[in-house]
Order: C-alpha cells, then structure tokens, then sequence
C-alpha cells in the first residue's frame, strides 16, 4: 500500500513538474511558424485546398497565440523581451492575414506576407539559439 | 496455382492493410524529431510482428484453436478475464483513434470538423461490419489500403540519403531530447506489435478454415507481408526525415501530417495523404471492430464468424455494435484522436506482457501443437520479445509523461 502511495505520488510529481521550459516553447514557436509557411507555400502552388489552408493558418495563429502568451508570462533573461514581443506579435499577424487573403484568393498580398513571414522565422530561429546556448 | 494465388492475395493484403494511424503518426513524428535515427524501432518492431503473426496463424491453422480459445482452455477463465481487461481497454483506445482518423482524413478534405464525423463513420463502420463477409474486410479495405504505397513512392523522389538511413537502422542514443526519442521508440514499438493484430490474424485463419498444407503459406505471408508493411512505414519515416525535419516542424496536429507527401507529390500529394489515411484507418477500424469481438465471444465460448448471419451469433454482433457505438462518443465531444492515438500506443507497449507471456506457454505445448511447436529461434525471439514487452510496459507511462 506504501509502494502504491509512494508511485502515486512520484508520478504525479513528475507530471507537475514537467512545464516547458523557454527553449521547448520556443521550438513549439518556430515548428508552428514553419508549418503556416509550407501551407502557405502549398496554397501558392495550388498543392493544398482552400479551405484545409485556411483552416490550418488559423489553427497556426491560435496555437502560437497560446505557445506565446505563456512565453511572455515568464520571457528568458537571455533575450529582450520587447523584440521578441515584437517579432511574435508580428508573425501572429501576418499568420492571421494569410488565413484571410486565402478567402479573398489574393495570391500577390498573400505572397508578399509569407515573404515577410519567411523573415520573421529567421529572427526567431536566431532568438531560440541564443536562448539554447545560455541555457 | 490455387496457393499461389492465396499467397499473392495474403501478402498484398497485409501490405494493404499494415498501415494506420497508430504507425503513420508515430513514424512521422520520429523521422520529423530524429531524422532518421528512429528507423530501427521499426525494424525491430516488424521482426517481432513477422513471428508473432506466424505463430497465431500455425496456431490456428494445426489445433483449430484461436489464439484466444487456447489461452482461455490453456490458462482458465480468472486469467483470461483479466488478459480480456487490459487488451479490450487498449483495443478500444486504438478503435477510437482509428475512427477519428477517417473523421480527420475527410475533415482534411472537406473542411468540416471531425466531430460531426464521428457518427456517420462509425455507422458506414458498423453497416460494413453488419452486412460484409470477412473476405470483403479482409480484402476489400487492405485492397483499398495499397494506395499507402504512394509513401514509398514519395520517398525515391525526394532522394534519400540511403547510407544515413542504412546507419537509422542500428540503435543509437541520442545527444538531447532523451525521454521524447524513447517515448517515440516504444509508441512505434507499440503501433507495430499490436495484440490485436494476432487475435485477428489467428480467427482470419479458422474463418478461411485454414488446416496443416496452409503452415508454410502462413510462413510466407507473414514474412513476406509484414516486411513490405514494414517498409512502407519505414518510407513515412523517411519521407518525414526529409520534409519536417530540416523545418524543425514537430508533429502535434493531424494537420501538419497532412502535408508529408505534398513536397514530393506536388500535385496529387495532399489527397493522397488523406485517401491513404483514411483507407488505412478505415481497414484498421474494420480489424480492430472485429478482434474485439472475436475475443468476447471466443472467450465466452459464443457463437462467432463474421460469415455467419447477425441472427446466428447475435451475440457476437452485439459486442461489436456497442463498441463501434462507444468508440464514438469521444470524438462527439471533440477527443483529440491524435492525442488518443500516442496514448493508446504508448499503453499497447504496457499490456504487451499480457498478451505475449501466455502466448509463449501455448506455442511451446504439444497438446494445441504437435510437431509444429516452437523450435528454438522462434522461443529465443518470443523470449526477447518478451523481455523487450516487460522493458516497454515499466518504462512506457513515465515516458509518456517526461517525453510530453
């Protein structure tokens, strides 16, 4: 009965325990940020439907809404806190605006946001090295 | 001619009907995290599959016993209640994930949510199990299940690094992410040695009545099959390898699954994915539906046969019809069946002991085999795997919780 208490109790210790940590958080960023940009790359190319594109950009936008509120409760001391506000807030942006220039079947606009998009995954990708090489 | 045409039939069936949600999700999170590194999970996990299925097909095909009806003559009914316990609760997990992954698969493909799904999939499911003759689920849905071949194809087109993947196929360890990359080998691990698959293989056998000329034709099929089915989720690994993993993209949605073949299938890749998925679902479904209920009534000592009239087992179709009708109420309430799927799979690899110790007992005595029994490399492989199934079920759930 001990035995049984005590595996109780670790386990649900190590499920308390195990939150993400900022580096986890931010691959959860950059997987999420890549995956609205090879849809947007699939819409352009007509190699995905309209309305699974649409639906998977506003899937994107609402989990890096999620992923990136919880980041910014407790931002890493080894980055600036505002820029990467900024560069998230951007991104979650130009995510949205996608999923609604698939509606308007405005290819150029939605070109030029998945450009912009493109760009904003490298600064991520620069701000997740340099919080996995402090930690 | 006849055998050869059985043979041809067997293997391309067990292509067809290999592939699932369990595997492809499983295969595509592991190429997507570790590239390749992975890939040796499956080999081993289809070694294992390869002699499982050979001996419950030699099983039933020498004593006319299924797997099930032995273990229950062999061991008594306090053990067979509880080996019914933990594989129906596991088979039932794996049902659900398999039902919401034909809702996932035409949400895909027309934009409607997979909860609305849940009620017309489970009712096509039933109405084929109601009306079809094991032949058709048998071979109608695993003949549907070849279009998964398009994976391989996928593969020789995007160009692999052939020596790399060769190198997968030796374990190794990895430098970070410990608990995630072992928590995805004993998913994959747990995808491919399904329990269900021996208990559904073993009745196939008594329902095709399979006698003593069919043991080298089970050989055969269960080699030949299960190697193909193998390679095939080898090919989502690689395919996977190559397409998320240089993105950094880490396989959480069903969604992002979805655009595995569309680098390499620019075209036709995305409905490919979605037919291939839900054929394969739908197969995995059928098999599933009906093991459970092999195992009621094969325990209980029911009348059983997916030929027989529903009015003569009515029993048997009842359990089946239950089932189908309870599996489909977590996905009305909108269950993740990917979140169902890596828990059900991680359960598997937990319960395998149950289901392999006993089998090891039955394929080692004269009474059900004969001269067929075991020799010593199929003991010496049931014995590893059993080794390997008691690693899987003490490391399996604290791996599911450290791995996230």
């Amino acid at each position: 009965m001990r035995l049984k208490g005590f595996l109780v109790i670790s386990v649900l210790g190590i499920a308390a325990c195990k939150s993400p940590t900022p580096a986890e958080q931010m691959d959860s960023i950059q997987s999420w940020l890549a995956t609205a940009e090879m849809v947007g790359d699939g819409w352009l190319r007509h190699s995905t439907p309209d309305k699974y594109s649409r639906q998977t950009l506003e899937l994107s936008h609402e989990t890096l809404l999620q992923i990136s509120s919880d980041l910014l409760k407790a931002p890493p001391h080894s980055v600036d806190s505002a820029s990467l506000d900024s560069v998230l807030t951007r991104s979650r942006g130009e995510v949205a605006q996608m999923a609604r220039l698939i509606e308007a079947k405005d290819a150029p606009e939605f070109g030029r946001r998945l450009d912009s998009l493109r760009a904003d995954q490298k600064v991520v990708k620069q701000l997740s090295d340099s919080i996995e090489s402090r930690q | 001619m006849k055998k050869v045409l059985q043979i041809t039939l067997g293997i391309v069936t067990s292509v067809g009907g290999f592939l699932e949600i369990g595997s492809v999700t499983t295969a595509a999170q592991a190429g997507a995290s570790f590239g390749y590194k992975l890939l040796w999970a499956i080999l081993l996990g289809t070694i294992c599959l390869i002699f499982l299925v050979e001996m419950s097909g030699r099983l039933a095909a020498v004593s006319k016993h299924t797997v099930v009806e032995a273990m229950r003559g062999r061991f008594g009914f306090p053990f067979f209640f509880v080996v019914l316990i933990g594989i129906v609760l596991v088979a039932f997990l794996v049902l659900v994930a398999e039902l919401g992954g034909i809702g996932l698969s035409l949400q895909i493909l027309t934009g409607i949510g997979f909860p609305w799904w849940a009620v017309p999939v489970s009712f096509a499911v039933w109405i084929l199990m109601w009306k079809g003759t094991f032949s058709l689920i048998e071979n109608g849905a695993s003949m549907l299940g070849l279009v998964t071949i398009s994976f391989v194809v996928a593969a020789v087109k995007l160009h692999p690094d052939w020596g790399g993947a060769a190198h997968g196929l030796v374990p190794s360890f990895p430098a970070d992410q410990k608990a995630k990359y072992w928590f995805v080998a004993v998913s994959i691990l747990g995808a491919s040695i399904s329990p269900y698959l021996m208990y559904f293989y073993s009745s196939g056998a008594i329902e095709d009545e399979w006698d003593e000329t069919y043991v080298p034709i089970n050989r055969v099929i269960a080699t030949f099959g299960m190697s193909l089915g193998g390679f095939l989720s080898m090919a989502v690994l690689i395919v996977a390898a190559l397409v998320f993993h240089p993105k950094g993209i880490d396989i959480q949605k069903f969604e992002q699954a979805s655009l595995l073949l569309t680098p390499a299938l620019p075209k036709w890749g995305f409905f490919l994915f979605a037919t291939s998925m839900l054929f394969a679902c739908l197969g995995a479904a059928l098999e599933i539906s009906l093991a459970i209920a092999y195992f009621f009534a094969q325990g209980f000592g029911w009348n059983w046969s997916e030929d027989l009239t529903p009015s003569r087992d009515a029993r048997f179709c009842f359990t089946y019809t239950i089932i189908i009708m309870l599996a489909a109420v977590p996905l009305l309430f909108g269950v993740d069946p990917i979140k169902v799927t890596i828990i059900s799979m991680a359960l598997t690899s937990a319960t395998l002991p149950l289901a392999i110790v006993p089998f090891l007992f039955l394929m080692n005595d004269p009474i059900y085999l004969g001269e067929h029994r075991n020799g010593w490399v199929s003991n010496t492989v049931v014995a590893i795997i059993v080794l390997i199934s008691f690693v899987l079920a003490v490391i399996s759930i604290p791996l599911e919780i450290m791995g996230g």
